[in-house]
C-alpha cells in the first residue's frame, strides 16, 4: 500500500485522541542531532476544526482486536485498515520535522495481534528514532493496557510523556461499552508509571546519568457523554488522578457519534457544551485551588450550562464577596469570576505602587463583565444592581449569546447554536 | 516641536536617547528618518550613530533599570510601529526615575504600553516558531539546503534564528523575510544575518513535493468532521500568514 494512503488511514484513526500538547519537557538536542523540545510547547498549525496540530498523531496500527462500542477502530466497523513499519513512522517523523511541521510524534495504536507484540512495535519506532535518527524532539507514545511492564518501562525512558486511556469513567460504563477492557487493566500501568516517574526523579537529584523517565508527565483521556455518567463522578475521578497517580493532565473528549450501536446514545453531534465546562473546572481544581466536592455536589451532579463554574460556585457563595481588589489575599482574588491568573498576578504587582481603580482592572485584562458583581474597588462596589444571588444571576445569564462560550479549548471563540437542544441535554444526564 | 532623526538602528535610536539628554532644545518626538513626513510646525533634527554613545545608554539601561527593561525596549524596537521611538524615550525617562521596579507599574501609560508590545512581539516570535515551513532544495556540493519564505508583521527574523541553530542544527537553512528583504543564513555552525532580494522559481529537492502532499493529507485528515470550527481556526492561524503554509490549499 502506498504510504499517501496509509498516512490517511492512521491519521484519520488517530483523530479522535484529543491530547497534542508538547510542553513540559525541554529536551536538548545533542551534537550531531536532530531536534530538540520546548518546555512551552509549540502548536505548528490548526486543523479545519480549530484543534492545534502541534504533534503528528498517527497509529502504528488500526486492525484491532478489541470491539469498543465507541471506538471508530472497533473490530467490527468495516474501514479501511493499514499497519505502519517503524521506519515508515521514523520516515514521516524526521521529514516533517526538519521542514518544521510538527514539534514531535504522538504515537498510539489499536491492540494487534496482541498488548505485548502492540508495545513492541511502539517501542520498536520509539528507538529507531532516538538512536539511529539521533532524534531529541518531542514524543508521546501510548503505554498499552496488558503488556509487559518491562516493555512500558523501557519505553519510558525514551519519551516525553505516556498516557494510558481510561476511555469510561466507571467500571460499570467500561462494562457497557467496552466489556473486553478492564478498569484495573488501565490502572495498574498508570500507577507504575506515576511511581516510576516519581522515583526516577528522585535518583535524578542525586545523579544527573540516571535516564529520564517520562519527563513531561503522564495523562490520560475521558470520553464525554457515552454514558449516563455525572460530571461529579467525572471531575471526582480527575481529582483523584492528579493527586494519587500525579497525573500532568486529563482530557476530556466529547463523544462523537461513530456508530449507530444500540447501547450508545443517539446523538446529532458532540456535547462540545458540556466537554468545556469539564475543561475549564479541570482547570480550576489544577491552577486555581479548587476541589470538586466545591464545584458539584449530589444534589447538583452536573455543570450549568449557561455559566461557568466558577461563576455558578461564587454566586452560591455570596457570602465570601464581594472582595476589595486591593486588600484581598492572592488565592482569594483567584477566585473571583473574570480573574484569572495571569489577572491575579498583575493585580498583586500592580497595587504594590497604587491602590487599583475600576478602570485599572479593565485595562489589565480582567472581565469586568463577569468580576463587577464581586469586587470592591477603594471600596465602591460597580455591580450596579442589588447584591443579591437573583439579580447578579440575572446579569450574568443576560449577557449577549456567543460571547463566551463553549467550544473547545477557547473563551473567545463564538459559538453557533447549530446543535440541536436535545443532544446537549442528552449529554449531560447521558441518558441513552 | 523638536524631533529626533534616527537611522533606523537600535544603535541609532540609543544615541538619540543620548542626545536628548546633552542637547539643547529637547526633542518631543523620536522616530526615524523614513517616518518622518516633514510640515510647517516641526523642526527636525538628525542624530548620527555613535556606538560610545549608543554603549553608555544600553548599560545605564542595564544598571539603572534592569535587564528585563532593556529587552522589553527591544522588542518594542523590532515591532516597527509608528510611535516606537517616542514611547521608548517616554518610558526610558519613567525608569530613571522609578528604576527597577518600573514594569510593575501597570497603571502608568507608556508602562502598559511597552508592555502590550513587547508582549505582541513576543507572541508573534512564538507563533512563528511553529507556523515557519521550509521546503527543501537541491544544493551544489554540500548537499541539501532548507529555504523558509516569511513575512511577520514585525521584525522577529533575529529572535527565531537561534532557535532554529539549535533545532535544526544538522542541516542548512535560510529562513527569508521577504518583506523586508532580510535573510538569516546557517550552515551548520553559526547564523548570520544579510540581505536577501525576492528569489525566482525554487529548485526543489527529488523528495519535497512528496513530502508536501503528505503533510496536506495529514492535515485533511486529522480534523473531526463533526467539529467543524473555521473561526477558531482563523483566530489562531491569522489567514495573513497562509500564504507560506504549505497546508493551506489556494495559497498562491
Amino acid at each position: 500500500m502506498e504510504l499517501v494512503e496509509k498516512l490517511s488511514i492512521l491519521s484519520a484513526a488517530a483523530k479522535y485522541d484529543v491530547s497534542c500538547s508538547s510542553s513540559g519537557s525541554n529536551r536538548k538536542n545533542k551534537p550531531g542531532g536532530l531536534g530538540n523540545a520546548a518546555a512551552s510547547g509549540i502548536c505548528h498549525s490548526w486543523s479545519q476544526d480549530g484543534r492545534c496540530i502541534s504533534l503528528l498523531k498517527i497509529l502504528q496500527t488500526n486492525y484491532c482486536v478489541y470491539d469498543c462500542a465507541y471506538c471508530v477502530n472497533r473490530v467490527s466497523n468495516d474501514l479501511p485498515r493499514a499497519t505502519f513499519t517503524p521506519e515508515e513512522v521514523a520516515d514521516l517523523t524526521i521529514n516533517f520535522y526538519r521542514r518544521n511541521y510538527i514539534e514531535g510524534l504522538f504515537l498510539s495504536s489499536a491492540i494487534w495481534p496482541n498488548p505485548n507484540q502492540t508495545m513492541e512495535a511502539l517501542l520498536r519506532t520509539v528507538k529507531l528514532l532516538r538512536n539511529q535518527h539521533r532524534f531529541n524532539g518531542y514524543i508521546h507514545v501510548k503505554a498499552i493496557p496488558g503488556a509487559d511492564w518491562r516493555l512500558i518501562a523501557e519505553t519510558g525512558t525514551l519519551v516525553d510523556r505516556m498516557s494510558v486511556n481510561i476511555e469510561l469513567p466507571t467500571s460499570e460504563s467500561l462494562k457497557l461499552l467496552a466489556p473486553q477492557k478492564k478498569r484495573d487493566n488501565i490502572l495498574q500501568p498508570m500507577k507504575l508509571i506515576g511511581s516510576q516517574i516519581v522515583e526516577t526523579q528522585e535518583e535524578r537529584k542525586r545523579s544527573r546519568k540516571v535516564p529520564s523517565f517520562v519527563p513531561a508527565g503522564q495523562s490520560t483521556q475521558l470520553i464525554i457523554g457515552a454514558t449516563p455518567d455525572t460530571d461529579l463522578r467525572i471531575l471526582q475521578l480527575a481529582e483523584s488522578l492528579y493527586r494519587q497517580v500525579h497525573l500532568k493532565r486529563v482530557y476530556y473528549s466529547a463523544y462523537v457519534p461513530v456508530s449507530t450501536n444500540p447501547r450508545l446514545p443517539a446523538l446529532a453531534a458532540p456535547p462540545l457544551h458540556r466537554e468545556h465546562r469539564l475543561y475549564q473546572a479541570d482547570w480550576l481544581l489544577r491552577f486555581y485551588g479548587f476541589e470538586a466536592k466545591e464545584l458539584l455536589n449530589e444534589a447538583n451532579p452536573n455543570f450549568h450550562l449557561q455559566l461557568d463554574p466558577k461563576s455558578d460556585w461564587a454566586l452560591r457563595n455570596l457570602h465570601m464577596f464581594p472582595l476589595e481588589v486591593n486588600k484581598a489575599d492572592y488565592r482569594f482574588l483567584l477566585r473571583v469570576p473574570g480573574i484569572g491568573v495571569r489577572s491575579a498576578q498583575r493585580i498583586i504587582t500592580a497595587r504594590r505602587f497604587h491602590s487599583l481603580d475600576f478602570t485599572d482592572l479593565q485595562k489589565m485584562g480582567v472581565v469586568m463583565k463577569r468580576a463587577r458583581y464581586f469586587l470592591t474597588c477603594k471600596g465602591k462596589y460597580y455591580g450596579q444592581v442589588p447584591y443579591r444571588e437573583e439579580t447578579i444571576k440575572e446579569q450574568l445569564l443576560a449577557q449577549p449569546k456567543g460571547k463566551e462560550n463553549f467550544t473547545q479549548l477557547s473563551l473567545f471563540s463564538d459559538f453557533d447554536n447549530q446543535y440541536p437542544v436535545q443532544d446537549a441535554i442528552s449529554s449531560i444526564t447521558g441518558e441513552l | 516641536m523638536v524631533i529626533f532623526l534616527y537611522d533606523g538602528s537600535f544603535e541609532g535610536l540609543l544615541t538619540a536617547i543620548y542626545e536628548a539628554y546633552y542637547r539643547q532644545p529637547r526633542p518631543e518626538q523620536i522616530m526615524t528618518q523614513r517616518e518622518y513626513q516633514p510640515d510647517l510646525f516641526s523642526q527636525p533634527i538628525i542624530i548620527e550613530s555613535d556606538p560610545e554613545k549608543a554603549g553608555k545608554v544600553y548599560r545605564a539601561i542595564e544598571q539603572k533599570i534592569s535587564r528585563e527593561a532593556l529587552e522589553h525596549i527591544y522588542y518594542v524596537f523590532l515591532s516597527e510601529l509608528p510611535g516606537a521611538g517616542t514611547l521608548i524615550f517616554h518610558y526610558l525617562q519613567l525608569g530613571w526615575r522609578l528604576g527597577g521596579d518600573i514594569n510593575g507599574h501597570l497603571a502608568v501609560e507608556p508602562v502598559r504600553q511597552v508592555l502590550k508590545i513587547s508582549q505582541r512581539v513576543g507572541l508573534e516570535r512564538h507563533r512563528m516558531l511553529g507556523l515557519l515551513r521550509f521546503q527543501k532544495i537541491n544544493g551544489q556540493g554540500e548537499g541539501a539546503l532548507y529555504y523558509a519564505a516569511f513575512e511577520p508583521d514585525y521584525n522577529i527574523l533575529e529572535l527565531i534564528a537561534p532557535h532554529f541553530s539549535r533545532r535544526l542544527a544538522d542541516q542548512n537553512w535560510i529562513i527569508h523575510d521577504v518583506k523586508r528583504k532580510l535573510a538569516a543564513f546557517y550552515n551548520q555552525k553559526e547564523w548570520v544575518i544579510g540581505e536577501l532580494p525576492a528569489v525566482g522559481q525554487l529548485n526543489w529537492a527529488e523528495n519535497e513535493a512528496f513530502y508536501q502532499e503528505l503533510w496536506q493529507r495529514y492535515f485533511e485528515r486529522i480534523a473531526v468532521e463533526g467539529r467543524t470550527n473555521r473561526k477558531l481556526q482563523r483566530q489562531y492561524m491569522p489567514v495573513r500568514y497562509w500564504r507560506h503554509l504549505i497546508e493551506k490549499p489556494g495559497k498562491h
